[in-house]
């Protein structure tokens, strides 16, 4: 063939599930499963399956701060996961696909930088411990994810809130209406990485005209004027118009011609729980739009339930939305420089976290230095409170890729410090120039 | 006594066989355009002396099929598909489909019905054609679909034969079901033919026993049932070779075989003292089917593979230019160098040394350029294997459990059939580390495959019970379950009945079945479970009849 294979890492994880009954249990992709081998998308010569690697646990702490490690938290599930992830990054960048999708579970999208748990489905966050793989042992430096899922990816948001080399756009059902409850328009990046967070809330019931306007007017344009070496689709399915978790009104069709128009490098499964009237066809859609097959005739069998037309003000809505965010894309150095200047010295951000899965309340303290000579060390306090893990506290610092000297220094006095002090139990340095995470 | 017979590309063997010792065997030149002709030959030779009454039973590996499919003797197939939505193969199937509306989805559920007038349509435009194959996406979890169409066709055309994807595998894969079908019908009639003349033949020489025909699954099935599914006997030389494997040498646990012959070697890994299945199917030209058949690779390279330095480098094969120098022929071959290195002994040796003088390399002796010649081949069989263990430990599996076990095959003894095995295979063995075993007979191994195999049938269960029913694609079958509470012990029970229902339609004994795969799901919806879906798939252990069991 002239043309190269498209690349397929399929893991549906049928001996896992959080809870029997959890939408995240054995059952989620059984229907794909039956949908793909039926089609014979295995066997067709565009096609190539890669069984996933295991992800390490070096690959995890290059992203997460596990507290107490992050070993505590995850099942060999969430190493094959995010493995798998990491094993169609690789197929693309050796070349010997031009594009992958790695269609696993379990899900990653609200991991966030510190793990105390899961939330929203979350252990890991599978997209960054790809991305942060290819940087450190492929080469890649400048990395664009898009967030298909319904549901603000704010753990992936969290991860790269202060890396201005990558680009994080997601769009998602409005967070006044939706868990988590986050990725308003206001939510752009810290000051040094202002506008490489670029958030897209929806209005319910948006349907693929809406959502492709989105995506033709802004996403695309901003991905172009970007200038990724990579891109990576965070590829969820619950926009669909037969999600029980979320109130939107995509069809397999439009997602498709989305995984068609943004030609990521990448697809990472997230959410979809549709599993059986939107699941089998979105994803038969998504895996022949991205090999470049003809995906016109995948069509849900009860298509006729799809609701269709968008209301004026949502159309409106949309305009406004774009019209403003694309300003924030065109002047974020600008206003970069303008919260940068309000932070002075150091940018610093509260907040509580909350951990639906593992019933944990976190609150959290970062700290990031503004420093003209690299992207500025980060401190981060966090003391969580659950039902089962009782009390528990760390302080970690963060050490950029290729820090300045001031910052590599202010991050291990930072945690000296705090361990002076002695008020948390444990102090971490996560040492992102050498790969190393540090126990003080 | 079993008697064997297996059509070869040069030669027509015939062996007689008991408690897995050749009694009487022989050999007749294969008669392309009439392969009766050649088998009859070599059965009239081996039957002399041999008591036709006595002979429990015949079974043929035949190129029957492969031929027909390799020399594009195919009938005109009117091909129906009912695809609903996804992937379009229209291009991608043998003959130009008809595709039909109606559709039933991954739970078997009707979403759309299929339509009379556009089957009474199809066969306005299909009026030259008397066999059919019809396919429907997910008929295997309910085929009314597919037999509605039948039905349809044969009030409105007077179809000779019908092929129904659902009936020809029990597996997931529409696709590579389509392909069967279609093969299946184009072949119907031909091999038809062929089986009533060579049932006729054999009768006529006294012997009453059953003949069974060689299935590329390695199992066997009576002349009669294969009637309905000939494409099964698609490509039974390979297969024929491992079974003759099984019943000379019987490796246990994990090995690797091969089947040296005269330009090719035929390669299989086996696990637990069976040879390992494809995945998912044979493939027919360039076409996935669904038709099981054991992985094999075969590379170029054989007794006969000529020998030659191209910029001072030694090369083997692929091709053939003839018989070894030592037999006449043209040019030096791997049997040349395997008789100057004394790990065979035809012809005429002069000739052989002669070869090897060509072939050394400036000051080289002959007996270094021979051992030279096996180095190379041996290696290229080497680097073969090595490619098919790290395809094997690369197979995708959906468990956790699965994903994080290294399931590498490591095997632990070679087994070399075939004319040059007994040059190649031990060096072949020295480079894997492992212990080699070239069995006795191992020169007419396929035939003794034939002889030896024994009939194999599949059944495949799935139930839902939410819904309240399950299926039995290859009997076409969709009944209620007998209860809601239904676990995979009932299954597997519940297949197991069919098994024998389908084994005595087709009059086949009943002997160590085995579960193939099963798999089992809750269903829940809206936070409790309403259901299972269980699947199973039982069959008759292909293998070897060790005494005189079903003889
Ligand atoms: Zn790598
Ligand atoms: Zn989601
Ligand atoms: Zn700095």
């Amino acid at each position: 063939m002239a043309v190269k294979p498209f690349g397929l890492v399929f893991f549906p994880a049928f001996d896992w599930a959080l809870t029997p009954t959890h939408p995240e249990r054995e059952e989620r992709l059984l229907y794909t499963r039956d949908q793909i081998v039926e089609e014979g998308l295995l066997d067709i010569p565009g096609i190539r399956e890669y069984k996933p690697r295991l992800a390490t646990l070096r690959d995890a702490d290059r992203v997460h701060i596990g507290v107490p490690d992050i070993a505590s938290h995850i099942t060999d599930a969430h190493l094959v996961s995010a493995g798998g992830a990491i094993t169609a990054a690789e197929a693309v960048i050796k070349g010997e696909v031009a594009r992958a999708f790695a269609l696993v579970r379990p899900p990653g999208h609200h991991a966030m930088r510190v793990v105390h748990g899961t939330r929203g489905f979350c252990t890991i966050n599978i997209e960054a411990v790809m991305a942060e793989h290819l940087r450190r042992h492929h080469g890649v430096r400048r990395v664009a994810i898009v967030d298909t899922d319904v549901h603000h990816g704010d753990g992936t948001q969290d991860i790269f809130y202060h890396d201005p080399d990558t680009l994080f756009i997601s769009f998602h059902q409005d967070g006044r209406t939706l868990y988590p409850g986050s990725g308003f328009t206001d939510e752009a990046g810290s000051p040094r990485a202002y506008g490489t967070t670029l958030n897209l809330p929806l209005p319910p019931g948006t349907t693929d005209e809406g959502l492709h306007y989105v995506l033709d007017n802004l996403i695309i344009p901003v991905l172009e004027d970007f200038r990724p070496d990579i891109v990576i689709n965070s590829a969820g399915q619950d926009n669909h118009y037969s999600d029980p978790l979320a109130n939107m009104a995509i069809t397999a069709q439009g997602y498709a011609s989305l995984a068609a128009k943004l030609k990521a490098d990448i697809a990472v499964l997230e959410g979809g729980y549709s599993i059986e009237d939107a699941l089998p066809y979105v994803n038969t859609g998504i895996i022949l739009a991205m090999a470049g097959l003809d995906y016109s005739r995948v069509v849900e069998p009860d298509i006729a339930a799809a609701p269709h037309g968008l209301t004026d003000g949502a159309r409106a809505y949309l305009r406004e939305l774009v019209a403003r965010q694309s300003a924030l894309w065109r002047d974020r150095e600008q206003l970069g420089t303008v919260a940068a200047a309000k932070a002075g010295d150091f940018w610093t951000r509260r907040r509580g976290i909350y951990y639906d899965d593992s019933g944990i309340s976190e609150q959290q303290v970062e700290k990031l230095r503004i420093c003209p000579r690299c992207h500025g060390y980060l401190t981060v306090a966090s003391e969580a409170e659950g039902h089962h893990c009782g009390y528990q506290s760390a302080f970690a610092a963060v050490v950029p890729r290729e820090p300045c000297p001031a910052c590599r220094q202010g991050a291990k006095d930072a945690v000296l410090a705090a361990k002076r002090q002695g008020k948390y139990q444990h102090y971490i340095i996560q040492d992102k120039e050498n790969d190393l995470l540090e126990r003080v | 006594m079993l008697l064997g017979i297996d059509v070869g590309g040069t030669y027509t063997d015939a062996v007689v066989v008991a408690g897995g010792k050749v009694l009487s065997q022989a050999k007749a030149p294969t008669t392309h355009d009439d392969l009766l002709h050649g088998i009859l030959g070599a059965l009239d030779q081996v039957l002399a002396g041999v008591d036709p009454a006595a002979i429990g039973r015949v079974a043929l590996s035949t190129t029957i099929v492969t031929n027909a499919v390799v020399e594009g003797r195919l009938e005109k197939v009117g091909l129906l598909l009912l695809p609903g939505p996804g992937m379009d193969i229209s291009s991608l199937v043998p003959e130009r489909p008809w595709l039909l509306s109606g559709y039933i989805d991954h739970r078997g559920r009707e979403t759309s019905p299929p339509k009379e007038a556009e089957v009474a349509a199809a066969c306005r435009d299909l009026a030259d054609r008397e066999v059919f194959a019809v396919a429907g996406k997910f008929a295997i979890r309910n085929p009314l679909h597919e037999q509605a169409v039948a039905d349809w066709l044969r009030r409105h055309t007077g179809p000779a034969h019908i092929t129904l994807g659902s009936a020809v595998a029990g597996s997931l894969n529409f696709w590579r079901r389509a392909n069967s079908a279609y093969y299946n019908a184009a072949v119907w009639r031909h091999f038809g033919r062929f089986a009533r003349a060579a049932q006729a033949a054999v009768a006529g020489r006294g012997v009453t026993a059953p003949v069974h025909i060689l299935k590329a699954d390695g199992g066997t099935m009576p002349l009669a049932a294969a009637g309905s599914r000939p494409v099964e006997a698609v490509f039974t030389g390979p297969a024929a070779s491992v079974l003759g494997i099984m019943a000379l040498a019987a490796p246990q646990g994990e090995a690797v075989s091969l089947d040296i012959g005269g330009t090719t070697t035929d390669i299989a890994l086996w696990r637990d003292g069976a040879p390992l299945f494809a995945e998912r199917g044979a493939k027919i030209g360039d076409y996935p089917t669904a038709v099981r058949s054991f992985w094999l690779r075969s590379i170029g390279v054989g007794g006969d593979s000529c020998v030659r330095r191209e910029g001072g480098r030694l090369t083997v094969g692929p091709e053939r230019r003839g018989p070894a120098m030592a037999l006449g022929g043209p040019v030096p071959t791997v049997s040349d160098a395997m008789i100057v290195a004394g790990a065979a002994d035809f012809g005429d040796k002069g000739k052989a040394i002669e070869a090897m003088r060509i072939t050394a390399a400036g000051g080289e002796s002959v007996q270094d350029a021979a051992r030279a010649v096996l180095a190379v081949a041996a290696d290229a069989i080497y680097t073969a294997i090595g490619k098919m263990i790290d395809e094997r430990a690369a197979e995708p599996v959906y468990r956790v459990e699965d994903a994080v076990r290294d399931r590498r095959p490591q095997p632990a003894v070679l087994v070399g059939v075939g004319g040059a095995s007994a040059g190649l295979a031990p060096l072949v063995a020295e480079r894997l580390g492992v212990r080699c075993s070239v069995p006795a007979g191992a020169m007419v191994a396929n035939a003794v495959g034939a002889a030896a195999a024994r009939p194999t049938i599949e059944v495949t269960l799935r139930a839902d019970t939410a819904q309240g029913y399950y299926t039995v694609a290859e009997l076409g079958l969709r009944a209620t379950l007998p209860s809601r509470r239904f676990s995979l012990a009932d299954a597997r029970d519940l297949a197991s009945s069919h098994l024998a229902e389908r084994a005595a339609a087709a009059g086949i004994p009943v002997v160590d079945v085995e579960s193939v795969y099963d798999e089992e799901f809750n269903l829940v919806r809206g936070f409790s479970t309403t259901g299972k879906i269980i699947a199973c798939r039982l069959q008759i252990k292909p293998g070897v009849f060790t005494t005189q069991e079903g003889a």
